[in-house]
């Protein structure tokens, strides 16, 4: 939040556990434990469930008063136990919440002195220190996938032509899609983390407490020997980059990109691939690109119109709004609630050029947000189902986009990456734009031309708010 | 009830198998199977819950800030703590409210003081008292709750000293508490922790004159999907006027003046119950355990309101609504039974509502196989005979028990103790029986369910309706069981009173009767010829 406010109303972010449990449940046959109080893991079991329908299931050690006291370490192991003895996962993700850490719990000595005096055999088990005051879900996800990094790869001992894909916070099904456009490459690669099925199952007559699929132990073990990692995330500081770690300690070459979103982007990424495979972009990524700007050549008439708000997580903000650039769409307003020191920055850096300034709000909240979107005159928002609220009090239609999304189905299987999920995508931000346009025409149309005809008012009229208004509607015929 | 019955035993025996030993001591004494011929039927609840097992428990701010407040329209909560738990507490349990004319309607907000590393090491008070001072300077409320999550109790930021500072700066009603999460052992404590502090700091701080004839409290109903709107929908037709909900589309502003009522309807029993239980010792108000989900429930209720206040009209109205009410639904009612009859339901609720559902499947031929708690008390399960029994635990005697006396100028006794005592013997007033009593041989009471349980006892028992929360509806469909969320309602209700019943029966058939589950095979039936192959159905 800015200096100067304290009071955060209608929050934009959530708290660090909840990103770092994303990241775990990419990791094949894996559990994660919460080091703190139970209410935690429960409330965000609930908010993951609701937005990937899918059963979400984390461990808690429950410290309870006494254990504020005494500390949690008693609880931790037998946690640890009785989720190895019901569960006997391969990977056991332990991560803190505000309680472990501020009763100064040190979980990497507790789980060092389990593994110690237990045989766990194959079993890895990787800590991460989250804060729910340390930071959003932003920097839960990756930092996550940095201590997986970290803890989990080995020393390796020969290179090979494999490449790491650390995955940014997106759907099931657009992991699914980056995995097409990698086999389209013919790329051998690793995923971390692989969501694709374990947060979008399919139904299968057994169901299994730990749903298949995910990032295998074995491959992440590797992922030292790899040719090339590609990072999705721009923002993403090195500290958090387990992108950063491969390169620092054993030399594998660093691509970062943006998610690919918007043709730019997607261009950024089919490039580089062909770059690092050797090999030609694949005729059918040129047809489906080749599309796109049929589409965007299109619906470039419609597209003028829009006045965008983007909020929630800052990578997908900051991808959208390339898209929106791209097509026309002003990107009036740009928001995050977590609190990331390159965003404002990068964000003007790709709207310097705009006609109309745009304003962009780091640590911001939804109070603040709101305020801006109806002082300037937003007519679209692209963000999380959080906005929900200005769209049921001010009308403004929201797209919802990204994590969470409590409120409507399908997130999970949402694909807005590629120059298929960017289609997609751009498709649903016209159609909107359209359905504006035809529920408001002929209003818009009374009262913009018919009203001040028959009242005769001539020179008068010419208000701020109707040339505004005028403005608007260029590259409406 | 199938064959699997004569199993029961064996079912729980292997459900327990899977755990280490000291777990599966601990996790036998809360589960039971009912026997109406067992001289005692006791299960342990309200305990701490194991490490690492997967429960759908919550904390005690979820309890204090989502539950009881949560609903209370005219105020602005406050959650001092870091941002999640104000985040995940926001709008997420579906309770309803409208704004009555006028007045303000916080509901769609949660204010956090997004607490951060500095806060941490170097304490937040500063950060509350500006935080409240924009909250008065933005929204203007008339009641401010301040809420602690788990490290302001740590840290020691006195949010009580705050609140009172505050008051007195603002002019406005300032309360906190002190609900952190890792009190008590669930929601439970958070509860308690609200009905401590809403006893002491809100009820009959304001006077009113109510031209009421029959003035009561509703307690213990959320308004959820709209619960409460059935509820007031039918107490107005007969002639009730309800002075305060406690917190169901409720507001702060109605609970000052609550002392005013004449009876305290509770619904559920375990969220509200000190605050009740207080009423009477203050204000002379006494008690009745209600239940308005499941017409017969109901009906037995708005009986035993009519003859507590004891007038021959309002008995006659009672009467004339409930035939009313009964003549547009019970046909349908009737049609779904026998559509339902031979089905069974597996209940997992919070405190009150996997009892009270029963009675709602019962009478649309569906019969309760399993039914547990989330954050049951012994008494809940068994009755409030058993509370002198309950041994308190380092756990409850960390929340303070508020110590209520009469309130001499505004105690007024309300019914003589020799017309409660003779009321007692025919309806539930200052009693809760709890849940066993009601349930059939050989169906299973089970407390604090987790994941685990929850598979092995579906897979053993194959109910056809799982009815729970979020957490384990996907479960239950991977499994592929039919679920009905009983916390939100899947986006539906309501589910209260007489036109809710049919509400429930209708989303139950739109449920269980949907074409897409003939596109799936659970595993215990006969696996279809043409499974493997695509489009099979059954
Ligand atoms: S902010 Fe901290 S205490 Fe609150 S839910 Fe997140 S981890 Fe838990
Ligand atoms: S357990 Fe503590 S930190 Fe977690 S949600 Fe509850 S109050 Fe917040």
């Amino acid at each position: 939040m800015s200096e100067l406010k304290k009071l955060n109303v209608n929050p934009c972010k959530m708290c660090m556990p909840i990103g770092a449990a994303i990241a775990f449940k990419g990791i094949e046959n894996s559990m994660l434990l919460m080091h703190g109080s139970q209410g935690c893991s429960t409330y965000m079991r609930r908010h993951m469930s609701t937005h990937y329908e899918e059963p979400i299931d984390i461990a808690s050690s429950s410290i309870d008063e006494q254990g504020t006291v005494y500390g949690g370490e008693d609880n931790l192991k037998q946690g640890l136990k009785n989720l190895i003895e019901l569960y006997s996962p391969g990977v056991i993700g332990i991560v803190t919440t505000c309680l472990a850490e501020t009763i100064g719990e040190d979980i990497r000595r507790i789980v060092a002195d389990f593994k110690q005096n237990n045989e766990l055999g194959s079993l890895a088990l990787v800590t991460v220190s989250t804060p729910g005051y340390g930071g959003s879900q932003f920097e839960g996800y990756y930092l996550s996938l940095r201590r997986i990094v970290e803890q989990l790869v080995e020393e390796p001992a020969h290179k090979t032509k494999k490449i790491n894909l650390i995955a940014p916070n997106i759907s099931p099904a657009e992991i699914r899609e980056l995995k097409r456009i990698l086999e389209l490459f013919k790329l051998d690669y690793t995923i971390l983390p692989d969501i694709a099925q374990t947060l979008a199952a399919p139904y299968t007559a057994d169901y299994s407490k730990i749903p298949a699929g995910g990032t295998r132990l074995r491959s992440i073990k590797k992922m030292g020997e790899a040719a090339a990692t590609i990072e999705l995330g721009a923002l993403v500081d090195s500290s958090l980059s387990a992108a950063a770690y491969l390169e620092d300690k054993f030399a594998v070459p660093v691509y970062r990109l943006p998610l690919p979103i918007g043709l730019k982007n997607s261009d950024l990424l089919i490039n580089i691939l062909a770059e690092i495979s050797g090999r030609e972009i694949p005729a059918v990524l040129k047809e489906e690109r080749g599309r796109l700007i049929d589409t965007m050549i299109d619906s470039h008439k419609y597209n003028g119109q829009g006045r965008a708000a983007l909020f929630g997580d800052p990578e997908i903000v900051y991808a959208v709004s390339s898209l929106c650039q791209e097509n026309g769409v002003k990107t009036i307003l740009m928001a995050t609630g977590s609190n990331i020191a390159t965003f404002n920055n990068k964000l003007r850096e790709i709207t310097a050029a705009n006609r109309e300034q745009s304003l962009i709000l780091n640590d911001t909240d939804f109070e603040e947000i709101r305020n801006y979107i109806s002082e300037y005159k937003i007519n679209l928002m692209l963000g999380n189902s959080d906005g929900a609220f200005i769209e049921e009090k001010d009308g403004i239609p929201l797209l919802r986009i990204g994590f969470p999304i409590h409120d409507r189905v399908g997130a999970a299987r949402q694909q807005n990456i590629g120059y298929q999920g960017t289609n997609t995508l751009l498709d649903r931000i016209t159609n909107q734009l359209l359905a504006l346009k035809h529920d408001n025409f002929r209003e818009n149309l009374y009262q913009k031309y018919y009203q001040p005809l028959s009242k005769s008012i001539a020179a008068e009229s010419f208000t701020e708010q109707s040339f505004q208004t005028a403005e608007l509607s260029v590259g409406d015929q | 009830m199938k064959d699997s019955k004569a199993g029961i035993e064996e079912i729980l025996d292997d459900v327990l198998q899977s755990y280490p030993a000291k777990s599966m001591k601990n996790r036998k004494e809360h589960i039971l199977v009912k026997d109406r011929n067992k001289s005692e039927l006791k299960i342990k609840a309200n305990t701490r819950t194991i490490p690492g097992i997967i429960t759908n428990r919550g904390c005690a701010y979820a309890g204090c800030r989502g539950v009881v407040l949560g609903p209370l329209k005219d105020v602005v909560q406050i959650v001092h703590g870091p941002i999640g738990c104000s985040y995940y507490a926001w709008g997420m349990r579906r309770h309803q409210g409208l704004a009555a004319e006028g007045g303000k309607n916080f509901i769609n907000y949660t204010f956090s003081t997004d607490m951060q590393d500095s806060d941490v090491v170097f304490g937040g008070e500063r950060k509350l008292k500006e935080a409240i001072k924009e909250a008065v300077e933005i929204f203007n409320p008339s009641t401010i709750m301040i809420t602690a999550t788990c490290p302001v109790g740590l840290i020691g930021d006195d949010i009580n000293s705050i609140a009172k500072q505050a008051e007195e700066e603002y002019g406005i009603t300032v309360m906190a508490f002190n609900c952190e999460g890792y009190k008590g052992v669930s929601q439970s404590a958070g509860h308690h922790i609200a009905n401590n502090e809403i006893m002491d700091n809100l009820v009959g701080i304001k006077d009113k004159e109510l031209d009421y004839k029959y003035p009561i409290n509703l307690m213990g109903e959320y308004n959820i999907g709209g619960d409460a709107f059935e509820i007031e929908r039918i107490l107005h037709k007969i002639g009730y006027d309800v002075v305060a909900s406690f917190s169901g589309n409720g507001t702060a502003d109605q609970i000052k003046y609550s002392h005013e009522a004449d009876l305290n309807l509770v619904q559920c029993h375990r969220s509200i119950n000190y605050i009740a239980e207080m009423f009477e010792e203050k204000y002379g108000i006494p008690w009745l355990k209600v239940n308005f989900l499941g017409v017969d429930a109901t009906i037995e209720s708005l009986r035993n309101m009519a003859e507590y206040f004891a007038d021959p009209e309002l008995q006659e109205r009672t009467e004339k609504v409930i035939a009313e009410e009964l003549a547009q639904i019970e046909a349908p009612l009737n049609r779904y039974k026998e559509l339902f009859t031979g089905k069974t339901a597996f209940l997992f609720v919070g405190g009150s509502r996997a009892h009270h559902y029963q009675n709602v499947f019962k009478r649309i031929g569906i019969e309760t196989v399993v039914a547990g708690y989330e954050f049951g008390h012994r008494d809940d399960y068994e009755g409030r005979e058993v509370i002198p029994d309950i041994e308190m635990t380092a756990d409850d005697r960390n929340i303070p028990e508020l110590e209520v006396t009469k309130d001499d100028k505004k105690y007024r006794l309300r019914i003589s103790q020799a017309k409660k005592e003779e009321l007692q013997q025919k309806m539930p007033l200052d009693y809760y029986g709890g849940m066993i009593k009601e349930m059939e041989d050989g169906s299973v009471a089970i407390d604090d369910l987790n994941h685990h349980e929850q598979i092995k006892l579906t897979e053993a028992l194959k109910p056809d309706i799982y009815c729970s929360g979020i957490k384990d509806k996907y479960t239950s469909h991977k499994m592929g069981i039919f679920s009905k969320q009983l916390h939100s309602y899947d986006y539906s209700g309501p589910y209260a009173g007489f036109k809710g019943h049919l509400q429930f029966a209708e989303d139950i058939a739109a449920g269980i009767l949907n074409p897409s589950w003939s596109y799936i095979t659970p595993p215990w039936k006969e696996k279809t010829t043409l499974e493997g192959s695509f489009g099979g159905g059954e």
